[in-house]
């Protein structure tokens, strides 16, 4: 599905210049459920970022599929991103100007999607994380919890091919932590592969491969029985 | 995707209402002040363009330079010029003039007093109006046919048709032979009723149809299709030369040599330069002004949005960040803020409109064009016009917000991060902006009212206060019962003086001459302008003599004795006085050294008027002080006196006036009164000036206003943004005073700043203005420095309100709130 071959990745101020990524190799194949793991400030966020094409690499490769997106410009990843990939942040990130059901609408807003079906597909994405109750309630009259599960319904309903989770249970209590990772298992049991970063071990056991990144550089993988 | 992108908008305008408000008003305002303008801007531009043959009409003005004098323009013509044209151009098709009176009406016992034109029958050859009534072609055939405007017809006739029904004009009774409608605001001619040259009632007298000296009609000629007015142009000086000349006394006046007529498009006549100066109309110069103005006050409403929208981008960058990982691109992104700021304007447009709609009736009477209209509804250009204010003013106003927020990177903002502090400096850059235009325009308001009070005040070098005019007491007749009246009222206790002359400063008429020292010829003379004058006319208008004294009527050799048709050559002899500038011309060394001196007025036949010169006044306008006071010249010539100059005692007016009017009624019944307050008729002569200033003024507050309105909420904005900081410098030992201040200054900077790009530039610009007047005032730089200082002011008091609020706030809360 992806690989990233040498990828590196450096900010530069004026007067500093710091390696987020240095000579990074990760390979994940479609299908698979990846967690990320490290101390802060280890470049997991910056991984991310680029896997989700939301930055560029300094140096390297990145190919997804059969395309080195290394080098595209922003009009093309947004392309490519808007077909397959979705987003989870551990700050929701909803709009607070409109519902959930228009939240969730969002990400089908920029497909070619007649208005219809888009609906529908809004109405199942709600219905797949049980809160199609709450479709035209503002994000503000939502626990956190139901929070994270419209943004697990905006992330799923253009079905992307592969699912980009931000520390999704950073801001949840336990039982909501574990019911937004059976939802991320279920997802991947049906075929979407999930990249997670995050700082919980017991989180990361739900994924089959764990990846360690200390200052920039994969340090350790782990690869879990099925 | 349309639907969600209105959706997120009005729901963000209607939760942040504050800023709301302060953009969709600032932008209303803004916009209404543009349409306004527009209004007003696209009056002026579109004159005469609605005839059908209006692209074929050319106006004639001519260029009179005259010895000694300036050369003047004018858009009166000599009546003989018309039909001169009409036979020496072959390109000319069709001729027609037109010359304006003052006449009364007489209804059952009522009188009324109503602008008539004189024109030639063909005038609707050329100007094709749309007559409500009647037959426009042969609507002016019968001389004593007259043509009633619609408002006319209805005031004398009611609802009943018109059409050969008699009114009495000057005593003459006349044939209703056609109803026009009214004139509308953008066009030159103003008249209620028409009637034919040949008409009775036409008081132009005959002998000045074969006279080129006076400057009487306005003519137009159509030319023939497909002919260049540039051909006729050429062939003027030849026209010229072919004028027969006037034989004087000593030689002979040649026309050619004086008159240089030109053909101007009939749709540029109006803003033609040529017309600078005069009395009614309003200059290019006015012109580019008032749309800047315009370009100027809209210009500080878009930066408002521009300025609130970056500064609060932060508040709208997860959306931004959210809808690019979903797919949008920066395109779209734009494209979405482009259309937000575009609805964002066009909520403006609709409140503009009706702030329009409630101002204009004031605006168009302040205008003088009550019929002035803003029909949006009706008018598809109106509406497109209006359509792309909304696109330009949008646009413009969204184009940076939309660059700024779509350059968003998701990733940091998305993880909580800020999102990008960017484009300070730029706000601060248009904030300056904002108030570099309102100081400037304050300025311009300040010098265009300096000078106007200077042009009324004490400039005019005569007294205008308490001056009641009875106006155009022409023939023996009139002349005769104005001198009782005169008798009169000198022995009423409220009366201080009374005088007579031939015109009066402010009145339209000029009467010239020339005049020459002995032993010189007619070609050497200077022309002048000579008023008819008696003895109490400088007393009553408070004129100082720099030498010598007023006519005296005990002197019998001051007045000028009237030409004897019997024996024209038979010698005259008089007294004058001359103007300080006359004095100069002629070549006297100084008042005194003028007086005594004998000077020669020519006349058509015979040696001459030969006059003493007796007395030297000071310079005073006559006309507009646009114009330099030119040489002049009064002589004691009681046969020309038309005009009854009535000086009141100070707060005797009501009673005076009573008098006045009652001794009229008592010897001219059967005329209404024709008199003017000389202050108010003066103020008619500079009320482009005046409407200019007060133009200035509302448009000026206004943007100031505006720009206020932004930097509240700017600094709403910024005072919010900083409440941690200042937490924190409280909690170090800042107390509410250090705090202000520290705000206070931060919005104060740029005011200053702005001061030093609106000084030179205004500057620059007002001594272009006062250039275009004689006698001017000089730049006070006091008045930049209270521009500057009024602008800081407003700045600290819109400022100055947040930061106490915020100052007062208790630390602790501060330092919760992020």
């Amino acid at each position: 599905m992806l690989k990233l071959v040498d990828l590196t990745k450096v900010y530069r101020t004026e007067e500093v210049e710091t390696t987020a990524l240095n000579q990074v190799n990760i390979h994940i194949k479609q299908g698979e459920f990846v967690a990320i793991m490290g101390p802060s400030g280890c470049g997991k966020s910056s991984l991310l970022n680029i896997v989700g094409m939301l930055d560029n690499p300094s140096s390297g490769q990145y190919w997804f599929g059969d395309e080195e997106v290394a080098g595209y410009g922003e009009r093309r990843l947004a392309d490519i991103r808007k077909k397959n990939i979705g987003f989870i942040f551990q700050s929701f990130n909803l709009i607070d100007e409109l519902t959930v059901f228009e939240n969730v609408e969002l990400a089908l807003l920029y497909h070619d999607i007649p208005s219809r079906e888009r609906k529908e597909r809004v109405k199942e994405a709600l219905a797949k994380v049980n809160i199609a109750h709450r479709e035209s309630h503002l994000p503000q009259q939502l626990s956190g919890g139901q929070q994270q599960r419209v943004a697990i319904a905006r992330a799923v309903v253009s079905r992307p091919r592969m699912l980009l989770a931000d520390e999704p249970t950073g801001n949840l209590d336990s039982a909501n932590g574990e019911e937004v990772m059976n939802m991320l298992t279920e997802l991947n049991g049906e075929g979407t592969t999930i990249v997670m970063v995050t700082h919980s071990m017991p989180h990361a056991q739900y994924a089959r491969r764990i990846i360690n990144l200390f200052d920039g550089q994969v340090v350790a993988e782990n690869l879990r029985a099925a | 995707m349309f639907a969600n992108y209105l959706t997120v908008a009005l729901r963000t305008l209607i939760k942040h209402k504050l800023y709301s408000a302060i953009t969709v008003v600032g932008l209303a305002l803004g916009l209404a002040a543009a349409i306004l303008i527009g209004l007003f801007v696209r009056n002026e531009l579109t004159y005469d363009h609605n005839f059908t043959d209006a692209d074929r009409i050319a106006q004639i003005f001519v260029t009179a330079s005259l010895p000694g004098r300036a050369p003047e323009d004018s858009v009166s013509l000599p009546m003989p010029a018309g039909p001169a044209l009409k036979q020496a151009f072959p390109e000319v098709e069709e001729m027609a003039r037109l010359a304006s009176q003052t006449s009364t009406i007489k209804r059952d016992d009522a009188l009324f007093t109503e602008t008539v034109a004189v024109a030639d029958p063909t005038l609707f050859r050329l100007f094709d109006w749309t007559f409500l009534r009647g037959d426009r072609a042969t609507a002016l055939d019968d001389p004593a046919s007259v043509v009633l405007t619609r408002k006319v017809a209805t005031k004398y006739f009611g609802d009943a048709d018109p059409i050969g029904k008699t009114l009495l004009v000057d005593g003459r009774s006349l044939n209703v032979t056609g109803v026009m409608p009214d004139l509308p605001a953008n066009t030159q001619f103003a008249f209620a009723l028409l009637v034919p040259m040949d008409s009775p009632a036409n008081q132009l007298p005959s002998w000045l149809r074969e006279h080129w000296g006076g400057l009487v009609t306005l003519t137009f000629v159509k030319l023939a299709r497909g002919a260049s007015p540039s051909v006729v142009d050429a062939g003027m000086p030849a026209f010229g030369a072919a004028i027969p000349p006037l034989k004087t006394s000593t030689g002979e006046i040649r026309f050619g040599d004086i008159l240089r007529f030109f053909p101007v498009p009939l749709t540029q006549s109006h803003l033609h330069p040529a017309r600078n100066g005069q009395v009614v109309g309003i200059s290019p110069l006015e012109i580019t002004i008032f749309s800047a103005v315009a370009v100027l006050v809209l210009a500080i409403a878009c930066i408002n949005f521009m300025n609130l929208a970056t500064a609060r981008a932060s508040l709208r960058a997860r959306e931004v960040a959210l809808r690019k990982v979903v797919g949008a691109s920066r395109g779209q992104i734009m494209g979405q803020f482009l259309g937000e700021s575009v609805l964002l304007t066009a909520l403006a447009l609709i409140l503009a409109v009706a702030v329009v709609e409630i101002a204009l009736p004031s605006f168009a009477t302040f205008l003088g064009k009550p019929s002035l209209a803003f029909d949006y509804l009706s008018d598809v250009r109106v509406l497109a016009a209006l359509g792309g204010l909304v696109l330009i003013v949008g646009g413009v106003g969204g184009l940076y917000p939309a660059v700024f927020l779509s350059a968003f990177q998701p990733g940091p903002i998305l993880k909580g991060g800020p999102a990008g502090t960017g484009g300070g400096r730029l706000r601060v850059a248009l904030v300056v902006m904002q108030f570099a235009i309102s100081i400037g325009l304050m300025v311009a308001t300040g010098v265009v009212y300096g000078q106007l009070s200077y042009a009324q005040g004490r400039a005019l070098g005569f007294d205008k206060e308490n001056l009641v005019v009875v106006t155009d007491l022409y023939g023996a007749e009139m002349r005769q019962k104005a001198e009782t009246m005169r008798d009169t009222l000198r022995q009423d206790p409220r009366i201080a003086s009374v005088a007579m002359a031939e015109s009066y400063p402010g009145s339209a008429t000029e009467n010239n001459t020339g005049i020459h020292r002995p032993g010189m010829t007619d070609d050497q003379a200077l022309v002048v302008r000579q008023d008819a004058v008696d003895d109490s006319y400088f007393a009553t208008l408070g004129i100082r003599f720099l030498a010598g004294r007023p006519f005296d009527p005990q002197h019998l050799t001051d007045a000028v004795p009237v030409e004897d048709p019997a024996a024209p050559d038979r010698p005259r002899h008089g007294a004058i006085i001359l103007n300080q500038s006359a004095v100069k011309r002629l070549g006297f060394a100084s008042p005194e050294a003028a007086l005594g001196q004998p000077l020669v007025l020519p006349v058509r036949t015979g040696p001459g008027v030969q006059v003493t010169v007796v007395g030297v006044v000071e310079d005073f306008h006559q006309a507009s002080v646009h114009a330099a006071v030119s040489p002049g010249i009064f002589l004691l010539s009681p046969d020309r006196f038309s005009q009854l100059l009535i000086k009141v005692k100070p707060g005797d007016m009501p009673g005076a006036l009573d008098l006045i009017d009652r001794t009229w009624r008592q010897m001219v019944p059967d005329q209404p009164i024709p008199r003017v307050f000389l202050d108010a008729q003066l103020q008619g002569i500079y009320e482009r000036e005046t409407k200019t200033g007060h133009l200035f003024a509302a448009f000026s507050g206004l943007a100031l206003v505006i720009a206020s309105l932004g930097l509240f909420g700017l600094a709403a904005f910024t005072a919010e943004r900083r409440t941690k900081e200042i937490g924190l410098r409280k909690v170090l030992g800042a107390g509410v005073t250090d705090i202000v201040r520290l705000l206070v200054w931060q919005f104060s900077k740029p005011v200053l700043v702005a001061n030093l790009i609106a000084w030179p530039v205004a500057w620059y610009a007002m001594r272009h203005w006062l250039d275009g007047f004689a006698d001017r005032i000089a730049l006070n730089p006091l008045l930049f420095l209270a521009a500057g200082f009024s602008a800081l002011l407003v700045a600290w008091a819109t400022v100055g309100l947040h930061a106490a609020r915020v100052a007062a706030t208790r630390p602790i809360v501060a330092l919760r709130y992020e």
